[in-house]
C-alpha cells in the first residue's frame, strides 16, 4: 500500500502536529536554507532541524516453498516551520516462491506451460499446483508535503509510484482535516487516484481461453491498465484525557483490468470432477484443460473503520474494527487489537492479535464444468483470495530505546489463512480432495528509528 | 466529551497516535492487500503491486 505511510489517515497527524507546533515555529532559518530561500528568517530558532528517519527490515515467508518476501523500507520525514513537514518513502522488495495457479490437485501429475509460454513445468500427482516461475523486484517510493490551511486546517498532498516487473503503479493522492471543538474534534476528507498499467509475462491471456501449448501465444494480447479511484472520510474525537477513538468511511472504485493474468481455473468432468486431459504439444504443454480467469472490469468497495487508543495506567490498548462490502459480494470483518505493555522506561513488549474473514466472491469457482447444457459462466475465478476463508495474525512486538535514545523494534508474526470451498461447488471426487490452498506465514520485521 | 488543552500530556504520547508506527502499518496494510480481498479503511485503500 503505497499511500497509506504518506497518507495513513490525515486525522492521525493533528495530535502530533500540535506536539510539533511548539518545534516547528523554530525552525525557519533551516528550512531557508534548506530550500535556498533568501528571505528573513525568524530568529528565535533553539532546536536544530527535525528529520525523523525510520528503516525497517523485513522477512515474510510462505511455507510449503511459496511467496518469500525480503523488504526493506525507509520512511524519511523533514518537519519545517510552521508545521510543514515533507515525507519520502522507498521500499524495495525482493519476492521469489510459488503461487497457486489455480488449478485443482489431481490423482495424476499434471503439467502446465508456465505465463512466458516458452516452457512448461509439472505437478506431481496428489498436489496443489503451484507455479514457481515467481520471481520479481519491486521498488516504490511516496513524497508527501503537508501544511497548515488556516489555523485550524492541515492540508496533505502526495505522490506514490511502484515498479514491479510486470507492473507500473502511479498515483497522487490529498487531504484536509479540520479541527473542532477546542481540537478535541478532527474531521478529514481525502482521495487517492492510481494509475496502473500491468505488462504480463508473455501477455495477457484472453479471459476464458484455454492455456495453450508451448510457443503458442495466439490467445494473449498486449498491456492492460487500471484506474482506481479512493475516497476517505474520517472523523476523530477525544472523549477524556486517556481514550481518543476514530471512525472513516472509505469508498473505493476500481476500472479496467482487474484480473490476475497468471491465474486458470480447471475444467472438470460434470460427473467425476477431473480436469479433463489433453496431450500436451512436442515442446511441452498443458496436460488437462485450464481456462485463464475472468473477473469484470469493475469493483466499487465500501468500508467502514473505528478505531479506540486507551490508555491504561502506562500501557496502551489500541483496538480497531473494519467491515468491507463490495459488489463483487465480498464481505469481510477485520478484528486489531494491540496491547502495549511497559517494561522499566525504556521498553515494551506488544502482543498483537488480529483476525479476518472474507465470504467469496459472486464469481469464484473452484472450477469450470464442461457441460454442453450449461453455458460458462461470464465471469470466474478460484484465486484463493476471492473465497471463502478466515485468517489470524498473532504476534509480538519488542521495542526499545537505545543508549542514543533512538527507537528499536522487532516483531515476530505469524499468519495463517484457511478456507472453504462452498459444498455446492464441489462435484465427484473433488469432496475428498483438500481443495484450499490454506496459507501459513512467517513475518519478521526489525525497525530502528532515529531523529536529528 | 473531550479535554482542556492542559490535559493533554497522555493524548501527546507518541504511543498513543493513532498510527503508532507508520512504517509497520504501511508493511501491514501491503501484506494484507496482497493477500485477502479487502484493503485500506485507516487511510486509503492499498494498490501498486500485481501481487500474485
Amino acid at each position: 500500500m503505497d499511500s497509506a505511510a504518506a497518507a495513513a489517515g490525515a486525522t492521525d497527524m493533528t495530535a502530533k502536529t500540535r506536539k510539533e507546533r511548539s518545534v516547528s515555529a523554530t525552525l525557519a532559518a533551516a528550512t531557508c536554507a534548506l530550500l535556498g530561500s533568501t528571505a528573513a528568517a525568524p530568529v528565535d530558532a533553539q532546536e536544530e532541524p527535525k528529520w525523523d528517519f525510520n528503516t525497517s527490515l523485513l522477512y515474510y515467508g510462505e511455507d510449503e516453498n511459496r511467496v518469500q518476501d525480503v523488504s526493506l523500507k525507509s520512511i524519511i520525514r523533514r518537519l519545517f516551520t510552521d508545521d510543514r513537514a515533507l515525507t519520502l518513502g522507498l521500499t524495495v522488495d525482493t519476492l521469489t516462491g510459488a503461487t497457486p495457479s489455480g488449478a485443482i490437485r489431481q490423482d495424476v501429475p499434471q503439467s502446465f506451460t508456465r505465463p512466458s509460454g516458452i516452457s512448461s513445468y509439472d505437478v506431481p500427482a496428489g498436489e496443489l499446483p503451484l507455479d514457481d516461475t515467481f520471481k520479481d523486484t519491486r521498488v516504490a517510493i511516496t513524497a508527501g508535503w503537508q501544511q497548515p490551511a488556516g489555523e485550524k486546517g492541515l492540508l496533505s498532498v502526495g505522490f506514490s509510484a511502484s515498479k514491479e516487473y510486470d507492473y507500473l503503479h502511479t498515483g497522487v493522492n490529498a487531504s484536509y482535516a479540520h479541527d473542532f471543538n477546542n481540537r478535541n474534534t478532527t474531521v478529514s476528507a481525502g482521495f487517492a487516484f492510481a494509475s496502473d498499467s500491468i505488462e504480463p509475462v508473455g501477455g495477457a491471456p484472453i479471459p476464458l481461453t484455454n492455456m495453450l501449448d508451448v510457443g503458442d501465444t495466439s490467445n494473449r494480447v498486449g498491456d492492460q491498465d487500471k484506474d482506481v479511484l479512493d475516497v476517505v472520510f474520517g472523523v476523530s474525537q477525544v472523549i477524556s484525557k486517556n481514550l481518543l477513538v476514530q471512525a472513516n468511511y472509505s469508498f473505493s472504485q476500481s476500472d479496467g483490468y482487474l484480473n490476475n493474468p497468471y491465474k486458470v481455473l480447471s475444467m472438470v468432468d460434470s460427473v467425476t470432477g477431473d480436469t479433463l486431459t489433453r496431450t500436451p504439444g512436442i515442446e511441452g504443454g498443458p496436460s488437462g484443460l485450464f481456462l485463464f480467469e475472468s473477473r469484470p472490469d469493475e469493483r466499487t468497495q465500501h468500508s467502514v473503520y473505528t478505531q479506540a487508543k486507551y490508555f491504561m495506567n502506562g500501557k496502551v490498548l489500541d483496538a480497531s474494527y473494519r467491515y468491507m462490502t463490495d459488489d463483487w459480494e465480498i464481505d469481510s470483518h477485520t478484528l486489531d487489537v494491540r496491547y502495549r505493555w511497559p517494561i522499566g522506561d525504556s521498553s515494551y513488549i506488544e502482543p498483537h492479535v488480529r483476525y479476518y474473514t472474507q465470504t467469496e466472491a459472486e464469481f469464484y469457482r473452484l472450477s469450470l464444468v464442461d457441460d454442453s447444457l450449461v453455458p460458462l459462466p461470464q465471469f470466474a475465478s478460484s484465486d484463493y483470495r476471492l473465497g471463502n476463508f478466515d485468517a489470524i495474525t498473532a504476534g509480538l512486538k519488542y521495542g526499545w530505546k537505545t543508549r542514543n535514545d533512538n527507537d528499536m523494534s522487532i516483531r515476530v508474526e505469524w499468519y495463517t489463512q484457511s478456507g472453504t470451498v462452498p459444498a455446492g461447488q464441489l462435484i465427484g471426487n473433488q469432496a475428498s480432495r483438500d481443495n484450499y490452498p490454506d496459507l501459513n506465514a512467517l513475518i519478521v520485521q526489525f525497525s530502528y528509528r532515529f531523529s536529528r | 466529551m473531550g479535554v482542556q488543552p492542559w490535559e493533554r500530556e497522555i493524548l501527546a504520547r507518541e504511543d498513543m497516535q493513532l498510527t503508532t508506527d507508520p512504517l509497520e502499518a504501511a508493511t501491514d496494510d501491503h501484506i494484507y492487500f496482497s493477500k485477502e480481498a479487502s484493503s485500506g479503511g485507516r487511510g486509503f485503500g492499498g494498490g501498486g503491486c500485481g501481487c500474485n
